[in-house]
This record gives C-alpha cells, structure tokens and sequence, in this order.
C-alpha cells in the first residue's frame, strides 16, 4: 500500500514537473534552433539537440528532486570550460596564438567580457568614452550587447549573476567540487572584503588612466583566454601575474577550501553585483522558525556569505550569489529562495519556482551557444 | 600613475587611521557639524598638498644627484620598491591583527614612526625623467589618499566604519604587492638590459 502510494506520488511529480519544464522547452527550443531548425550538418545537429536535451533534462530535474545547486553546476562549469575552448579555438585559428599583439590592440579586435564593466563605469560617465579595445556593436563579444546583458541579469538576479551567468565562475566552481571535504577549512573573515579592495583601486586607476588596468594587471582568465604578448620583463611579469592568481585562486585554494576563492577574494565584478543584491526582487531566505541551527548552510556556501551570526539574525549577506547549495544542505527547509516583501517561511514553492525559471532560462539561453560550438568542435575533432 | 594613485588609494586609510584621528580629535565624539569638519578637511587636505609639492621638487633633485647611470636608475629603485613593498605588506598584516578602536592604530602606527608608502613615492618621485612627472606621480599619490578623507565630513553619519577600515587594510596589502612586483620587474629589466 505505502509503495503504491510512493510510485502514484512520484508519477503525480514527474507529470507536474514535465508541465512545469513545458515552457522552458519551448523558450530553449526557439533560441537554441533559432525557430529554423538546420540539419545539414550532422555534427551540428548532434550538438544541437545534445545541448537541447541536456538543458531540458536538468531543469526538469532541479524541479523534479527539488534541488537546484548540483544541476546549476553542471551547465555553469560545462559554460566556462566550453567558453574557454571555444575562445581559445577562434584565437588560434585566426591570429595562430593565444596572445594578441598591439595591431589587434589598435584595431579594437579585443572580445569584451563582463569583468571590464567596473572599470568603464567612471570614464564613461566623466568623458564619455570607453576604455576598452574592443568593438562597440559589431562581432564577437561586443561591449554593448555584453553590457546590456549585463544590466538586465544583475537588476533581475542581483549577485545571481555570479552563479548563473559568469562564463568565468565555473572555473573555480569546478575546481571546487574536487575534493570531497575541504583541506584549508577557516579563512579570516576580512579576505571577504578583498574585491571591494581591488574595486576601488581598479575602478580610480582606470578612470586616471583610461585603461583597463584589472586587464592589464590582475585578471586571472588571461590565462584561460589571451593575454599580452610576451616581449618585455614587464610583460612577463604580468604573465607570471596572471598565472600565479589563476593557479592559486582558481585551481589550488578552491581545491583545498571547496570554496570559489577567485570570485570570494579578488573579483571586482561581484563586489559590485554583492551591492546589487540591495535592488534585485530575489533573495535566499531564512525561516527562523524552522532553523534547528545545525549551521550545514554555512558550510555549504561556496562564497563565504553566510555565517553563523547571519544565520542567527535571520537573513543572508550581500555576498550571496543564489547558487542553492545552502538551500539543498538544509534538511529541515528553513533556508529558501524569496523573493523580497514576502516573510520568511511562505510561498517557498512559488518563489523557488520563479527564481529558477529566470535564473536558468538565462543562463540556459547564454550558455547554449557556446556549448554547441565546443560539442560540434569535438565531434569534428573525434569523428 | 597608476601605481601611484593606487599606492595613494591604499595608504589612505593609514592616513586617515594617523593625520585624520589626530588633526581632528572630535570626530570620535561626534561634537563637530558637518561645516566645521569640511572647512578643517580643506585646510588640512590644502596644506598636505603643498608639502607634497615640495617633496615632488626634493625628490626630484636629489634623484637626479643619486642616479646618475641608467643601470643604478632602475637597480636601486628596483630594491628600494621592494624592501619598501615588503614594509608595507607587513604593515598591512600587522593593522589586521589589531581590530576594534581606531585609536589603537594611531598608537600602532605611531609607534612604528614610518610610513612605507611615503618612501615608496619619494622613490619613485626621485626616479622620473623630468620635474612634471615627479609632480605627476605625486599629484595622483595625493588624489588616491584623499579619497579616503571625503567622507570624513560625515563620519558620525557613516555605519560602517569597520567595512571601511578592513578594505583600507586589504587596499595596503594589495598595493604592497603591486609595488613587490613592480620592484622585481624593474630590478630583473635593469640587470638584463644592463
């Protein structure tokens, strides 16, 4: 009697989350095919409805076991590793390497990506031009098309964006995920104000000196995307730079911590998508009520945004990037997806159900074009 | 210049934590209005402008007396960035083990009676080429560290002056770093290219 009633409840879930994935079937299927699917290439067919499938089935999983963080990863690590690829392909094929030179520099060739946005903030207000040498509306990685995803994701998710829309936080999110419990497990809680540091100082310099000195300097991707040309000590030097932080922040500590340390300690970007966490409809909530106080949610958090005083007082930090890894380490369901006006403890379902809606139809939508390429490119390469 | 104002920008706190607790006492009591602490903020920021100025012009000289040679011109600044850069690293762990009343780390830097990111510039003043850079260098040294001061005015308004102090803290260290390297680069240029 007790089974049957498990398998009618199971087969009553798997039909509501099928419905509740239809539209997000639907959505995907239009901008992944572009409305016209083209099957003349059986490689990228494969690819297609690969990436198809695979955004699909896992949605409908996050909605089907109810948790959100294990499903999340695999397309957000699956997105910067094929980012990486897919970039590093292009480069080598067009320029034979992964450096570019001072000709691509003053041909504006550079891609745009998110993390020069802090530093363009101040000259674009004061001088009204932009800092970057890259191209404004045409090709690859436009600044403005960038920008404006930019501002859609972090008005809507706020720091959500960090854990469902970055092509450059999978990275030490997989990374993370290596080990099964953590070598290095206390931090000193003022590493967390790091990126605020690194904010202002990137932010001044690059409004002094108009150019993007996180790029030039610190940014730790350069070595998972191009970088300067090596032909000065200086040069080297930043190379050195750019490795050192990637090996330390994005491979070597996240192992060790099972923490994003790149995204908790140096990135700038999210010390301004921590202060738009104050403005976005979403939050992760904490029901006091139901809070046994076990303190599983602070370990889980890849950020370091929650702490146990946090949890005590009822309600998360700007640091939180929404990624549910506390929401799933929580047996009793006292931490959830919110939405902001509506008291802790209610509405969970709803607003869980929006947040998710959102959160990975855009990154699904962002994502997919970059995982098809790799997938295609990889097939090419087996077959 | 961008080293300068960032080296600017991170021993602002520490200027603050010393010339800013000192010169204006009543901050902590939250006695002064806002006008009272703006008028003493621009004389204040108006007089350390002009001492700056002057050690532009010294620096400058004394520089142009020193390094005579192409090779002791990047050599020796390339030690001093790093024995300077280390002094402010340590700096900056030794102001994070010691959190709560400001008032301790007037004592602490007092104490101490140096100022690592002032020699860091004064070095780098004494190595530019011409007198308008040195001026340069020292002008956005001197924007970088005022930052801090202008929210000053509004101090007994501001909440969270612990959030402020921690990346002032990290600010240190992080330009400590910047500055090791830039030391490294330039003693390693300075002996390659002879």
């Amino acid at each position: 009697m007790d089974n049957s009633l498990k398998i009618s409840g199971m087969e009553k879930s798997f039909w509501k989350s099928l419905l509740f994935s239809l539209p997000m079937i639907l959505i995907t299927f239009m901008f992944i095919t572009g409305g016209r699917p083209n099957f003349s290439d059986p490689y990228e067919a494969i690819a297609l409805l690969s990436v198809f499938l695979l955004v699909n089935i896992l949605f409908f999983l996050m909605h089907f076991s109810g948790k959100t963080d294990r499903y999340r990863a695999v397309l957000f690590i699956l997105f910067a590793f094929s980012l990486s690829y897919t970039l590093i392909r292009n480069m080598l094929e067009i320029r034979h390497s992964m450096s570019f030179s001072q000709a691509d520099l003053l041909e504006c060739k550079i891609p745009f990506c998110h993390l020069v946005i802090p530093m363009m903030i101040l000259p674009a207000a004061f001088t009204k031009s932009i800092i970057f040498p890259g191209s404004i509306i045409s090709g690859f990685a436009n600044i403005s098309s960038m920008v404006v995803l930019w501002i859609t994701a972090t008005i809507v998710l706020g720091r959500g964006f960090c854990s469902w829309g970055c092509f450059y936080g999978g990275w030490d999110d997989g990374f993370s995920r290596v080990r099964k419990k953590p070598v290095i497990k206390k931090i000193n809680s003022l590493w967390k104000w790091m990126p605020f540091a690194v904010l202002l100082m990137v932010a001044l310099s690059a409004a002094l000196t108009m150019l993007p000195t996180y790029c030039d300097w610190l940014c730790p991707f350069k070595t998972v995307t191009e970088f300067e040309k090596v032909t000065s000590v200086e040069s080297a030097a930043k190379a050195g730079v750019f490795l050192t932080l990637f090996g330390g922040l994005v491979v070597v500590l996240p192992v060790m911590t099972r923490k994003r340390t790149q995204c908790s300690f140096l990135c700038p970007l999210g010390a301004v998508n921590s202060l738009s966490n104050k403005i976005t409809p979403f939050t992760v909530k904490i029901d006091k009520t139901a809070c046994t106080q076990c303190f599983k949610c602070v370990e889980a958090c890849p950020l370091y945004a929650l702490t146990k005083e946090d949890v005590n007082a009822g309600k998360v930090s700007v640091f939180c990037s929404k990624c549910g890894k506390c929401v799933d380490a929580c047996s009793k369901k006292a931490i959830h997806y919110g939405i902001k006006g509506i008291p802790a403890g209610t509405m969970k379902s709803f607003s869980r159900n929006l947040f998710l809606f959102v959160s990975f139809l855009f990154m699904a939508i962002f994502s997919s074009g970059a995982i098809i390429s790799t997938l295609q490119n990889l097939l090419k390469l087996i077959f | 210049m961008t080293d300068s104002l960032i080296l600017g920008l991170s021993s602002g706190s520490a200027c603050l934590a010393t010339c800013g607790m000192v010169m204006f006492p009543y901050l902590m009591a939250g006695s002064a209005g806002v006008k009272r602490i703006a008028v003493d903020l621009s004389l204040f920021l108006a007089t350390r402008f002009i001492i700056y100025f002057i050690l532009a012009t010294l620096a400058w000289y004394f520089g142009q007396a020193i390094f005579t040679n192409s090779l002791v011109r990047n050599i020796v600044p390339g030690i001093l960035y790093i024995v300077f850069a280390v002094m402010l690293v340590w700096y900056s762990i030794g102001s994070g083990k010691k959190p709560g009343c400001p008032a301790r780390i007037v004592t602490t830097v007092n104490n101490r009676r140096f100022v690592p990111a002032l020699f860091i510039i004064l070095t780098k003043g004494a190595t530019q080429g011409t007198l308008s850079q040195s001026y340069l260098a020292f002008l956005t040294f001197f924007i970088g560290s005022s930052v801090w001061f202008l929210p000053l005015p509004l101090a007994g308004k501001i909440h969270k002056r612990e959030v402020i102090k921690n990346i002032g803290i990290l600010a240190t260290g992080l330009a400590g770093i910047i500055f090791m390297i830039k030391g490294l680069t330039n003693l390693i240029g300075g002996i390659v290219n002879g």
